[in-house]
């Protein structure tokens, strides 16, 4: 079942908050919503619930018919962001939507149980919730979401507050039990890794408003505008002044690369903003702060149009104040349309 | 004295005192009865002021915690002007009744029942509803939830209202009167009796009141117990 709306406006105190003119998502097919904080992420996700008491006017479509509140109910189940647990045991709390359905206890627990293996909390069955860890907590909240097998599965953020190890590995177990599923997914983050990991679609959402849509590897690899550039990770931006070239060019960090001046070839590609063999773009400027993290180095440089940041390995032998150039492969740079 | 009037007093419940067995039994079935209707006016009430929002609700919460502390003696006054015979339900008849105590206890415990069902809703998750609903429940499914969340905090509001009405003196003798075989609760006996200078008999009444007591805290402490130790 597909699950989508139609002219959805979200309002509070006369400010919009939301507005999706159409959005659809398909059996079996996951889209992340991708968006800072802020965005109206949580709000749409909670709007296509019917849970959402600010929304002024949505029209929830299943099957692409506009859906009543009672076929949305029966249709939907959704994971909060923070998993909210009954006092009882891990197994209780995972057949908890189902009972919540009328589904008898022995039924609702035996159908359970196979999700809480799927998450890798079956050993916790007999444990009581308020016993759990933070990760072990949003596995039973998803488990528990997933044991209905409701048509429509909505995932508000749920790896938020979990750290790195315990993250990865709940993706790694989402995504398999994803794939077990025919329900349509909407799965609303801030992490580009996670929509990567797990959405085929991916929606950039931002001030309300849908500013991109389309499969997660085209929408992760050109952003539309700068602004979801930004979002996207995208976040040395090289302006058409400093380039030469027709557009603003935009880059990760991570793949720009710092350029001592000493260097004639260098300053030979200075000259040209574009390198000759249109395989590099440089572009000078002068070192402002060099910040240690870790296992990287945060350079940022001052250009003509604005600072520039670089994520480098390599050693800066630069002191602040002196020259530098900044360089990207054109194979990863964007260009990126003003919006409009 | 003392103990020579707890020794009596011993010796009479052991006995089987068929006053005072008759005596608790009253004040048993009048304060459940209270509590009942307390209960049945308190929870919805507590949900209401917990979860609603409309206006006036903070007032109304704050005159909820206020009426915790109602003086049953002001709440008998109340209730025995509004039964007096030419008072405005003076046509019942049900002054110096059992039924008249039932009423005033339940005034009396409902406010109770009604500020502790707030607090222990307003304890709970504040997404938990949410949650419930997000998983598929109907309102009335998803506030069944929450109730049976919140069942310990629920199940000591019960039992405060319980305990406020069972032990109470003013009302009962005020709209009951005290009255041999009809009226007389634990309280009042012990009040009369103890005035009577029936020290042993008072003490027999006030054993069985700390009983009750005990055993309405015993339960609680069993059931608070059992629900919330995690099983590793």
């Amino acid at each position: 079942m597909s699950i989508g709306c139609r002219s959805l406006r979200v309002t509070d105190r006369g400010g919009e908050l939301l507005a999706v003119d159409f959005l659809e998502v398909a059996d079996g097919e996951t889209l992340a919503v991708l968006g800072p904080n802020g965005a109206g992420k949580s709000t749409l996700l909670r709007a296509l619930a019917h849970l959402e008491p600010r929304a002024a006017r949505a029209e929830v479509l299943l099957d692409g018919e506009p859906a009543a509140p009672a076929q949305l109910r029966t249709a939907v189940a959704a994971v909060l962001q923070r998993p909210v647990l009954q006092r009882t045991s891990v197994l209780d709390n995972a057949a908890a939507g189902l009972r919540l359905r009328g589904t008898p206890r022995a039924r609702a627990r035996r159908l359970a149980r196979p999700w809480l293996d799927a998450l890798g909390i079956a050993h916790l069955a007999d444990r009581h919730a308020r016993t759990l860890s933070g990760g072990e907590a949003q596995r039973v909240a998803i488990a528990r979401a997933l044991a209905v097998e409701s048509r429509v599965l909505l995932l508000d953020e749920p790896f938020a507050g979990l750290d790195a190890t315990t993250r990865a590995d709940l993706i790694a177990d989402l995504r398999t039990a994803l794939d077990r599923s025919t329900a349509a997914v909407v799965l609303v983050t801030h992490d580009r890794d996670e929509a990567a990991a797990l959405a085929h679609r991916t929606a950039l959402l931002l001030r309300g408003r849908i500013r991109q849509l389309g499969t997660t590897a085209d929408v992760l690899d050109s952003p539309a505008d700068p602004e979801c550039a930004r979002l996207l990770g995208y976040t040395t931006h090289l302006p058409p002044e400093l380039t030469g070239h027709d557009v603003l060019l935009v880059a990760r960090p991570e793949r720009c690369r710092l350029l001592a001046v000493t260097d004639p070839a260098t300053t030979r590609r200075i000259k040209w903003g574009v390198a000759p063999a249109g395989t590099e773009v440089v572009v000078p400027g002068t070192l402002r702060r060099v910040v240690p993290l870790g296992g990287t180095t945060r350079v940022d440089v001052d250009t003509a149009a604005g600072s520039v940041a670089v994520l480098t390995t390599a050693e800066v032998t630069t002191a602040p104040g002196g020259p530098v150039c900044v360089a990207v492969d054109a194979r990863d740079a964007r260009e990126c349309p003003p919006p409009g | 004295m003392l103990l020579d009037g707890l020794l009596q007093a011993v010796r009479m419940l052991l006995t089987g005192d068929e006053d005072t067995w008759s005596i608790t039994a009253l004040t048993l079935r009048v304060s459940l009865t209270a509590t009942t209707v307390a209960l049945l006016l308190g929870v919805p009430l507590g949900t209401a002021l917990a979860l609603g929002r409309f206006p006036g609700r903070r007032m109304l919460l704050a005159a909820a915690n206020t009426g915790m502390g109602l003086p049953p003696v002001v709440v008998g006054l109340f209730v025995t002007v509004l039964l007096w015979r030419s008072g405005p339900l003076g046509a019942f008849g049900l002054l110096y009744s059992s039924t008249a105590m039932v009423v005033a206890q339940a005034l009396i415990a409902t406010p109770i029942v009604s500020a502790l069902t707030a607090a222990a809703l307003q304890q709970v998750d504040p997404d938990f509803l949410l949650q419930m609903r997000a998983l598929g429940a109907t309102r009335a499914r998803a506030l069944r939830a929450l109730l049976a969340e919140a069942r310990l905090p629920l199940l000591a509001a019960a039992l405060a209202g319980f305990g406020a009405v069972v032990s109470e003196v003013g009302a009962a003798q005020m709209v009951g009167g005290n009255i041999a075989g009809q009226t007389r609760v634990l309280t009042t006996a012990a009040v009369l009796a103890t005035s009577r200078g029936q020290f042993a008999l008072a003490i027999a009444f006030g054993l069985v009141l700390l009983a009750i007591a005990f055993a309405v805290n015993l339960f609680v402490t069993l059931a608070q117990q059992r629900d919330s130790r995690p099983s590793s």
